[in-house]
Formats: C-alpha cells, structure tokens, sequence
C-alpha cells in the first residue's frame, strides 16, 4: 500500500493542531494518536510477527510506571521515567518473547494473559513502591523536561511524533528484508526455518521492540491522564483495545491500528458521554461493545478497514 | 471439567468460560434473593437453561469459526468473555453480592480441616459429574464419536459422523457443566462481574496441568493444585498466592509444550 | 569426497525406533532416491537432515561440516534446502513473496531478492501466478511453488519430500521433467518419492527404508528386484 493516505492522515492531525482551538477536540485527537501508537506497537508483534498477545498492558503498565513513579518518587524527569519504562519494558519483551519460542496459538495467548495478570498483583501489592492498589497521582510539574505541559497542542505534536515513529516502523515492516521474513515467520514458522530465516530471534525482537514502543505510549498516557491506576493500566481490558484497533483497521497493516483508533476511541468518547452520567455501570456499555465488535470484525471483516478500502 | 471437554473435542480454547461460570453464580443469586429458591434447587432448574445458553451461543457464535484458525477463535471467545463481563457490569452492577443460606455457617470436618457444607456439596457434585462425563465420553456411543472427532475431524467427517452437532453438543455441554459449577460455587464465594476470572485462571492451571483434553488428568490436576494453594497460602501469605498461580501455569505450559500442543509432536507420531 | 554423510543415525519416538543406526553417503551432482513402505522412517531422516529433529545417535554432515545439533535455519545457510510432504506455502504472501523469503537469506538486498525470485518463479514455471496469493494456488503449483522457495536458498543439497504425492496425474511429467532438469544443471538431489515408476525414472541410486533401517542401496532395478524390499512391500501388503 502507498504511503499517501498515512501521509494525509498525520497532516490533518498536524494542521488540526493548528486550527482548533476546542480543547475536547484536541483532547480527543491526543488520545487518538496515543491509542494509534499503542495499536501500532501491539501490531508490530500482534500483526506482522503474528504473536497475538493479550498481555500488552503490561507494557503499558511498566512504561506508566516508570513514568509515574520514578517523576514522583526521585522527582526525575519524565523523559528519564518514560526511558526507564520503555528498557524496563524490553527486558519483559524479551521475557515474553522468550515464552513465545515456546508456545503456540491459543496457549501463547494465555500465558501472556497471565504475564500481564502476574504485573498487575505485583504494581498492587507492592504498596511501598507503587502505592499499591490507591494507584499514583502524577504532580502537574510546568516544563516540558518534566512533561507537565498546560497548552494541549503540544500534547499533540509530542503524541504525534511518537505516531509517525510507529508507522515508519511498520512501514520498514512491509518492505524490508526483516519485514519479508517476519511475514514469513507468522504464515508458517516452520517453513520460515527450513527456508533460513532465524525465526525465534526475530520474533523476540519484534515482541521486544513492540513492547518498548508500548512503553513509551503508557509513560506518555500517565504524564498526560495525570494519574496510574493498577487495575487499568495493566488490565486485559486495555490488552482488547490494543488487539480491536489493530483489528477493526487491518491486522499487519501500517496505517490499520491508527484508523482503528479513531474509531475505537470516538465510539468509545461518545458513549461514554452519554451514558457515563445515567449510572456508574452503564459505562460498561462501551467495553460491550468492544466485545461484540471484536466478535463481528473477526468474523466478517478480517481484513479489517484497510483490507475493505482497498478492494473499493 | 467443561473447558477440558470443549477443548479436547474441538481445540478450541474457550476465553469466556469464567463467565459462563460468573452467569451461573449470578443465576444462583437471583434465584435465590428473589425467589428464595436455595442454590441446590437451582442447580436443578438451571442445568436446562445453561444448555439452552451454551446451544444458543455456540449456533450464533461458535459455529462460523469452529474451522477457523486459533487467532480467530480466540478473538471470538475474548471478545463474548468481555461482552458478558460488562453485560453483567451493566445490568447488576459491580457490587459483590453474596448468596447467605441458612446453613451457611455449618461445618463439616474431616479430619483436620474444616470445610462449610457448601464446599463439600460442590465437591461431591462435582466429582459426581466428572464420573458421569466420564462414563458417558467412554461408554456412550455419543461419547464414542465425540472422542473420535477429537481425534481427525476429517476422518470422522468421512465416516459419516456429523461433526458440526458433535461440536455443537460439546460446546453446550461444555457450558452446561461451568454454569453448574457456578451456581455450586454461589453459596462459598461472592458474585460479582469478572469473579469468573480467578476461577478460570485456576481451571486452566488444572487443565493444562493433567493434559488438556484429558478428563481424569484434570480432576487430579486440581487436587495438586488445590494442595499448592493451602502451602502456597501458608508459606507466602494469601496476597501473593495468585501470583504463585499463574506463575506455576506459565511454567506448566513452558515445560510441556511440544508434547501437548506442539505440532512437531503430532508429527513424530505421524511418521 | 561426498557431499552429504550420514552415519549411523538412531532416533526413537517413547518406544518406538523410527531410524535405526541409517548410514549412507551421497556424493556431489547424485540424484539418490529413498523408498520405503509407510513408517519406514523416510520423512524422520529427512527431518533430521534438516535439523528439525536432533538424533540420539549418529551423525549428518554436509561437505564435512557437522549438521546434527544446529537448527534448521542454519542447516539451511549451509546449504541444505526441503521441501515438506505436507505443503506448507505462506498462504498470506503472494507467489513471488513466498520465493523472496528464500532468497533473502543469500542476499541483505530486497530488490535484488526480488530479482532472483522472478527468474526462479519463471525456471518452475509459475510466471503467470507470480502475484497470485499463495493460498489460491492448486496443489500441482505449490509443489513448484516450494520448489521455488527451497531452491531461492540456493542449496547445495535439496530434499524433495514426494514431489508428485497427491497430484493429479497429468502434472507428474511436468514435474519430473523439472526435478530432471535440477540434476542436470548439477544440484544434488535426495528425494523420497512413493510413485516407483517415477523414481527409477529419475534416479540411478535408490535407498530402502524398512523399519526404521537401510535395507537395499544400489540401481533402482537391483533394488527393485531385492528379497528383502520386496517382503518389506508385499509384507505390507499381506498385513493390510
């Protein structure tokens, strides 16, 4: 696929950084962007390396961790807590890349399950370093070195960095020599080796860097939401919404998860607003529908938006 | 017990069993706080409508991906595990509720250890079911041909054998059998939407340790489970026994895994 | 001085012995034929010269260079090369991208790779599809199809497990006629074919398998007529 339409996607949202001024709007294409990255990062291992994983908040996690913790505990930079997180991260990549040379299909899944699951009792217990289960207020601290920026456009020129970074990851995916032999990798691993391609490296990689990436989006998330809270950050939940982006936009695909985004997080938006003021439960309306989406999408549309625009 | 049978029959690893398991404990609450009906009579009432549950989900969501690949189907079941969790969320809240019989407090003890009714009646049913799944899975003629699609769908297919109701009567009874466990469970512990979680994690522990598919493996699979949790309290402490869990179970799937799920291994018989 | 060296290898799955003490040598430019009734062990040995299965005992070497142990992937990179009995193409990627996984492990450049992978797309005769998904591919053309791939490697051995296995019958001259014109351009082939009439067609040196053992090396016609390959098949036959 051509890169015109990213090209016109990350433009828009430049040019809107510009032009609106509504703060719910900027809000709303912060959080796109971030979603997009984060969908992106689990693609790299979930789409191109076909290692779905159900454990990626624990990435998340760690990288909003590392932020939240390290800025309000050693008063660090959250540049430094999110470069913490994000190394922090790649060691647990490579835990649970490690595990994927082991496992395959549905017992891979579970066992990240269990990865992030394993985190989460952990970032929840530990009450003398995270602050366990009450989760950690980020201080609002002015500056751009400790992330503590009031104008939301630079908000979105940060996010979107990280964005652009996560498509030409994925875009170096699609056509390189790397990219060729993870694509093979996931079809078949076996014919992958046979054909001389070290296939256990490079799915540790990928996972690995996925995870870092991960990280970073979950350090970036803390410092902007302002608060960490263990039972979301690292719960399977967030996983889903990582794996639903990636698969509402198009599995493998570069542009896919960011697509996915927008709409995983404007329907979400909305029926949030509406119906997050009726009754606390009915917020649950939107995971329901993730879950049915996810149901349908998988059935019907596996190629997911990309794949539907381009036989149209 | 009902995950080994759907998993055994249809390799198909089922997400949403802890809330098939969660709908069961919340049929048992309901019954119970607003029609007095005690648990064990509910059991009764409900094992034809979680039959009903598990026919109705596998036609509308099971059966167009039976054949699918594993991403597929395990999509399919986390997505139906996450729309029921918040299903649950929506209509009943995310309070715990609890389930106070008469006899809650009675306790029966053997031996050393003390165990409430409700314990031991689960226990007992359960054992109760296992030995009945497992006569009918070894004696039945149903049971027969459920074992031999587990075996080569296709073979079984050719052989006259309508693989699509073996898998539809798997998947149901499947269902059939957590939804009793949930209203079992009911009188012990508190229902609350995602209670199906912790057992879930548990059951799979079990199951993967006896060898999915592996009906008899799971039942003494969860005695050794079951015996790791009271060490496993004793000697850490209840808050971190959870972690010993799923730790042991990424361990288990690590140490057999060419043997059980591999490809490689069902290769090496094959030549 | 042979190419491939295999001496004396045992592997056993639990209780059963599926190569038993095998030792063969191939020399370079031999196209060796390897028959045997049904759990012989034929595709063990293959898996094993390949480096999917590590043997008890014995040992594969390829020019002299050690094979047992290391893993298929760097089996391959020294040149050993197969194609697998049960097909196994990468569905999701096109004709010519299936090829480019193979080339790209001799060359770092993609464009390059694509280059080496259309001629060789186009020597098995598979131009016309070389954009096509590899799951809409027949079963005669992902034979060629794996050929391709194995080949892209640039091996300097190729393990052909039953090229004409489970193809229609009017495509088997094809690919016997490709398999040929591999030898000739001086590829060493080892090759476990079912169909006796196309291995004696091929090959001047048949290997037999029987429980797990080499029971007949020599001309296929000497083979062919040997007692104890002849009881292994018909022993075959009379148990069935």
């Amino acid at each position: 696929m051509s890169a015109a339409p990213a090209a016109v996607f990350f433009a828009l949202a430049a040019l809107a950084s510009f032009v609106v001024r509504d703060a719910f709007l900027l809000d709303s294409l912060i959080l796109i962007l971030l979603w997009g990255s984060a969908a992106a990062a689990w693609n790299v291992a979930g789409g191109y390396a076909g290692q779905i994983s159900l454990g990626h908040s624990a990435f998340f996690g760690l990288g909003a961790y590392g932020a939240a913790v390290l800025g309000t505990r050693w008063d660090l930079s959250a540049w430094i807590g999110l470069a913490v997180g994000a190394v922090v991260a790649t060691a647990a990549g490579l835990v649970l890349g490690f595990l994927s040379n082991r496992l395959r299909g549905p017992y891979f899944v579970l066992a990240t399950i269990a990865f992030s699951q394993v985190l989460l009792i952990v970032a929840s217990r530990l009450r003398a370093f995270t602050a366990g289960s009450e989760g950690i207020p980020v201080p609002f601290r002015p500056g751009f070195w400790t992330l503590g920026l009031a104008d939301k456009r630079v908000w979105v020129w940060i996010v979107l960095v990280v964005a652009v970074l996560a498509y030409l990851l994925q875009r170096y995916l699609d056509v390189s020599r790397r990219g060729y032999q993870l694509a093979a990798v996931r079809e078949d691993e076996d014919a992958a080796l046979s054909l001389g391609v070290a296939a256990r490296r490079l799915k540790v990689a990928a996972i690995a860097v996925s995870a870092a990436l991960t990280a970073v989006t979950g350090a970036l998330w803390a410092q902007y939401v302002g608060f960490v809270d263990p039972f979301y950050v690292f719960s399977v939940d967030l996983s889903v919404r990582f794996a639903l982006a990636s698969i509402i936009g198009g599995l493998g695909t570069a542009l896919g998860p960011f697509l996915g985004a927008v709409l995983v997080t404007t329907v979400e938006t909305y029926l949030r607003a509406q119906f997050g003021g009726i009754g606390a439960g009915l917020v649950g309306i939107y995971l329901v529908v993730y879950g049915t989406a996810l149901i349908v999408m998988v059935r019907f549309a596996p190629q997911g938006l990309v794949g539907w625009l381009r036989r149209s | 017990m009902g995950l080994t049978l759907i998993f055994g029959v249809m390799r198909v690893v089922n997400f949403a069993h802890g809330e098939f398991l969660m709908l069961g404990m919340y049929v048992a609450f309901w019954a119970f706080a607003l029609l007095h009906f005690d648990p064990y009579v509910t059991l009764i009432v409900s094992l034809p409508l979680f039959f009903a549950l598990g026919w109705v989900s596998y036609r509308l969501i099971m059966r167009p991906v039976v054949h699918a690949s594993h991403n597929v189907q395990v999509f399919t079941t986390v997505g139906l595990s996450i729309a029921l969790q918040n299903i649950a969320l929506v209509l009943w809240t995310a309070d715990a509720r609890f389930v106070r019989t008469s006899y809650y407090a009675v306790v029966v003890r053997v031996a050393d250890a003390a165990f409430n009714v409700a314990q031991f009646v689960a226990f007992g049913v359960a054992v109760a079911c296992t030995a009945a799944l497992f006569a009918f899975m070894r004696w039945s003629y149903t049971g027969k041909v459920m074992r031999a699609t587990a075996q080569d769908r296709q073979a079984s297919a050719l052989m006259g054998i309508d693989t699509d109701r073996v898998y539809a009567l798997t998947w149901t009874i499947g269902i059939a059998c957590v939804g009793v466990a949930g209203v079992l469970l009911a009188p012990v512990y508190p229902v609350y939407p995602t209670a199906g979680l912790q057992f879930v994690l548990i059951a799979y522990v079990a199951v993967v340790l006896g060898g999915l598919g592996d009906m008899a493996g799971a039942l003494l699979a969860s005695l050794i489970v079951a015996a790791v949790e009271v060490a496993g309290s004793y000697v850490i402490g209840t808050a971190w026994k959870e972690v010993l869990y799923l730790l042991l179970f990424i361990a288990i799937l690590m140490v057999r895994p060419a043997g059980l799920f591999g490809q490689r291994g069902a290769e090496a018989l094959g030549t | 001085m042979s190419l491939l060296s295999v001496a004396g290898v045992t592997k056993r799955f639990g209780g059963i012995t599926a190569n038993r003490g095998i030792s063969f040598d191939v020399a370079p430019g031999e196209l060796v034929g390897i028959i045997g009734p049904n759990g012989a062990g034929k595709s063990t040995l293959f898996e094993i010269i390949s480096g999917f299965y590590r043997p008890e005992e014995g040992d594969v070497r390829l020019d002299g260079v050690r094979l047992t142990g290391l893993s298929p992937d760097r089996v391959c990179r020294l040149g050993v090369a197969r194609t697998f009995q049960k097909l196994r193409p990468f569905a999701g990627l096109t004709v010519l991208g299936n090829v480019m996984v193979g080339a790209l492990t001799r060359t770092k450049d993609v464009r390059h790779a694509r280059e080496q992978a259309r001629e060789i797309v186009a020597r098995v005769g598979l131009e016309d599809k070389a954009d096509a998904h590899a799951r809409t591919l027949s079963t005669g053309q992902r034979k060629r199809l794996e050929l391709a791939r194995a080949l892209a490697t640039r091996p300097r051995l190729l393990l052909l497990d039953e090229v004409t296995g489970g193809v229609d019958q009017r495509t088997i001259p094809a690919l016997v006629q490709l398999v040929r014109e591999l030898h000739a351009s001086g590829l060493t082939l080892l090759v476990i074919e079912h169909n006796m009439r196309v291995i004696t067609a091929v090959t001047q040196r048949i290997i037999a398998l029987h429980l797990g053992e080499v029971i007949a090396d020599g001309p296929p016609d000497v083979v062919a007529r040997d007692r104890a390959v002849v009881e292994a098949y018909l022993g075959q036959a009379y148990t069935r």
